[in-house]
């Protein structure tokens, strides 16, 4: 009799199975096990690691959602942050009246509105073409935030401090909170959109995206698909501004402008475009590397390594984010969520080679 | 022998001596870095300064600046981590990371000295531990508009501002003070990275703008004054604390000659003890010739100076300075500051109503290729009275 606990390798025998979340019981275990982990991990960080953390977590969200636009649908986005800012407008304006956990997902459906709409030109125009529209959208929006006195025009909008269930949220315990907040929000949407990848919505995506006359022939409607790839990839990036507002306790332009749209597709290659693991993986090793390589530079530093004047020590940062995408553009271009997949493959395999 | 025996006794008490961190996080690479660069090495210098002569009052200020790129979050990651050690002041540099952090600055009460001198930043909501070290940008402009009142009566002015908080908020503070002024504003534009500004000046020269007036960077000014030059205009040109100094020279060569500039801080090459004291640290350290001729060197420097006479002060007074009582300790020294650091062209006060250090300004003239003063340090009469009401 098979062992569901022992398997190696697929052995699916219908389309059902085809479809399913996990391959294998250990998958299932494994991940419920790495969730558990994370709800633990507050317990062993300070409040500054726990920064880091929540950021990590807040950005995937944002990945995700940009892998959903550029990576599943083929649809090129540089205007990410844009609908994150449209998300944590909307929070900060909202929040004086509303509890958080209406703010964000309201600030998440503004920002699918806004999505919906940008997407509209990729009906006509593709590639290159529709990445610039993308970017003019970006650049309308800090136009328009600069220019309104309602979002302060550009400047701080003051985020208030949470109660949830008669649970005060003050500094010392702000990180802590958020990172539970977004960590469930993350779990959520992650799971809410494999699932849907599941569905023929989901299915048309990937099909729009490698070719949409062939999807148009086989009856999915690129046009739509297209327009809600954009919804919905905006709204993930709505709810991650709406997070974001509160856990920075402002929101500023600086925050949400082009720069930072251009940090989230670095993100989204590194992980990996087109992979759900590779919305975690990109933004955790994008944060990580620039701190590790901020210690290494301050290293650097304190030695007094130069040379012929030159700021080695400082250089290092945005040396390294560079050479860092370059070198996953040419040597890896599926990002670490392929070294995910090998990595998965060897132990479901094991011990057997393949 | 006795020489010997005073430098170990030197030695062993800085090493006895109580540490206290001071954190500086600012753009060492990344957009502005041109100017972040030198203010965090005129930070550590002056923190190496301050330990070498005994500045501290027997502590030994640990200074630390961290490159923040410019980026919000970094700046936030830093300050955290700073509060999280116990610091009892910090040192900030961007206008947005500045006004990201006041909510949280005012809840755990961190005394803030930024390197914006934006007036959001001193203004409510949350601004009861924000410092400027000099008078702000608002005031700034507002200075230079007098001086122009007085060498063109009734003049025609245009103000070119940075497209963000930094560069809007002189906007209003300008108007009101020109109308009193009896100078005409005749057009606000926003400019940013421009490779050419031929049709922005041709309408200027059109509308018979007679100054431009920039609150902005010196990248941009330095295109916009090339260009007037080429085009051949009779337009002068004046600016805000980081829309000169050397660093125009630098860019706009000839260009920038009679370029009018308003700032607290003495030119490298003056003959006053304050750029002597600039050049002799900058030399003690080994730092470049940019360095030395950046008016950001002594910039950082004003901002060490201000946290470490505040630590030093709490700490005389018997007070703790590190924590949340040092913190609370290094506040209630820098609401009744007055002190001459000598690096700018007036002394350092603060009031609980008073949040701005060196309230004096100067007015110079690019002339010969370097800036020369041509006022005397003066406090802008109208500024407080179209700001504040009174």
């Amino acid at each position: 009799m098979r062992n569901v606990w022992a398997e190696t390798g697929n052995y699916k025998t219908d389309y059902r199975q085809d479809s399913s979340i996990f391959a294998t019981r250990l998958e299932q275990l494994s991940l419920i096990g790495f969730l558990l982990a994370l709800f633990l991990l507050p317990l062993f960080l300070s409040r500054t690691q726990m920064f880091v953390a929540d950021l990590i977590v807040i950005y995937a969200l944002a990945v995700l959602g940009l892998n959903i636009i550029t990576g599943y649908a083929g649809l090129i986005n540089i205007g990410q942050a844009a609908f994150m800012g449209v998300g944590a407008y909307t929070a900060a304006l909202l929040a004086p009246g509303l509890p958080f956990w209406l703010t964000i997902p309201i600030g998440g459906l503004v920002a699918a509105l806004a999505g919906a709409v940008v997407g509209i030109p990729s009906l006509r125009i593709k590639h290159l073409y529709l990445a610039i529209a993308t970017l003019a959208f970006q650049v309308i929006f800090e136009w328009i935030v600069g220019h309104s006195p309602l979002l302060k025009q550009g400047g701080a909008i003051p985020m208030p401090r949470v109660v949830f269930l008669g649970y005060r949220v003050g500094y010392k315990n702000h990180y802590y909170f958020w990172y539970f907040v977004a960590l469930v929000v993350l779990i959520l949407l992650a799971f809410a959109f494999r699932n849907l990848l599941r569905t023929r919505f989901g299915r048309a995506l990937v099909a729009v995206r490698d070719n949409d006359r062939a999807a148009d022939a086989m009856g999915m409607h690129p046009g739509l698909t297209k327009i809600f790839a954009f919804a919905l990839g905006a709204f993930y990036a709505g709810v991650a501004g709406g997070l974001y507002a509160y856990f920075s306790r402002a929101v500023v332009i600086e925050d949400y402008m082009l720069p930072v749209s251009i940090k989230f597709l670095a993100m989204a290659i590194v992980g990996g475009l087109g992979s759900l693991p590779g919305s975690f993986f990109g933004p955790a090793f994008l944060v990580l590397l620039d701190l590790n390589m901020e210690d290494f530079a301050n290293w650097m530093k304190r030695l007094g390594l130069s040379y012929a004047g030159v700021d080695i020590a400082s250089a290092m940062r945005p040396l390294t984010f560079g050479l860092v995408i370059v070198l996953f553009l040419v040597f890896e271009p599926r990002g670490l969520a392929n070294w995910w997949r090998l990595v998965r493959n060897y132990f479901k395999n094991w011990p057997f080679r393949y | 022998m006795k020489r010997i025996a005073t430098l170990l006794a030197m030695v062993l008490g800085l090493a006895l001596a109580q540490e206290v961190h001071l954190m500086w996080s600012g753009a060492i690479t990344g957009p502005t870095s041109d100017a972040g660069k030198y203010y965090a090495q005129g930070v550590e210098d002056y923190c190496r300064y301050a330990n070498a002569e005994g500045l501290t009052g027997g502590l030994k200020i640990v200074c630390e600046t961290r490159d923040d790129q410019y980026n919000n979050a970094n700046t936030q990651r830093n300050f955290e981590e700073a509060l999280e050690r116990g610091d009892p002041a910090f040192l900030g540099y961007s206008t947005g990371g500045t006004l990201q952090l006041k909510p949280l600055i005012q809840e755990v009460g961190m005394t803030f000295i930024p390197a914006s001198y934006h007036i959001g930043n001193i203004d409510p909501p949350n601004n009861d531990y924000v410092f400027l070290p000099i008078a702000s940008y608002s005031e700034q402009v507002i200075a230079l508009l007098e001086y122009i009142a007085k060498e063109k009566p009734g003049a025609k002015v245009a103000l070119a501002v940075h497209p963000s908080p930094f560069g809007r908020a002189p906007v209003p503070d300008a108007k009101k003070a020109a109308a009193q002024l009896g100078i005409k504003i005749v057009e606000v534009q926003e400019m940013t990275k421009g490779l050419d500004y031929t049709a922005t000046l041709k309408r200027f020269a059109n509308e018979g703008v007679e100054y431009i007036v920039y609150q902005n960077v010196a990248g941009p000014v330095a295109t916009m004054v090339k260009d007037a030059k080429r085009l051949g205009l009779n337009i002068k040109h004046a600016g805000a604390h980081y829309a000169g100094g050397p660093d125009l020279l630098r860019l706009a060569g000839d260009a920038a000659e009679g370029f009018i500039w308003v700032t607290s801080y003495y030119m490298p090459d003056e003959d006053v003890p304050a750029a002597a004291f600039v050049r002799k640290l900058g030399k003690m350290y080994q730092r470049p010739a940019d360095t030395l001729e950046s008016v950001h060197y002594p910039s950082g420097m004003l901002a060490a100076a201000i946290a470490i006479e505040a630590i030093k002060r709490a700490h005389k007074a018997g007070k703790p300075v590190t924590g949340d009582a040092g913190r609370a300790a290094v506040y209630q020294q820098m609401l009744g500051l007055d002190f001459d650091p000598g690096l700018a062209v007036g002394p350092v006060t603060y009031s609980k109503t008073d949040h701005v250090g060196v309230d004096k300004l100067r007015v110079l003239k690019a002339q010969g290729g370097k800036f020369v003063p041509v006022s005397e340090p003066f406090q802008s009469k109208l500024f407080r009275k179209v700001h504040y009401g009174k």
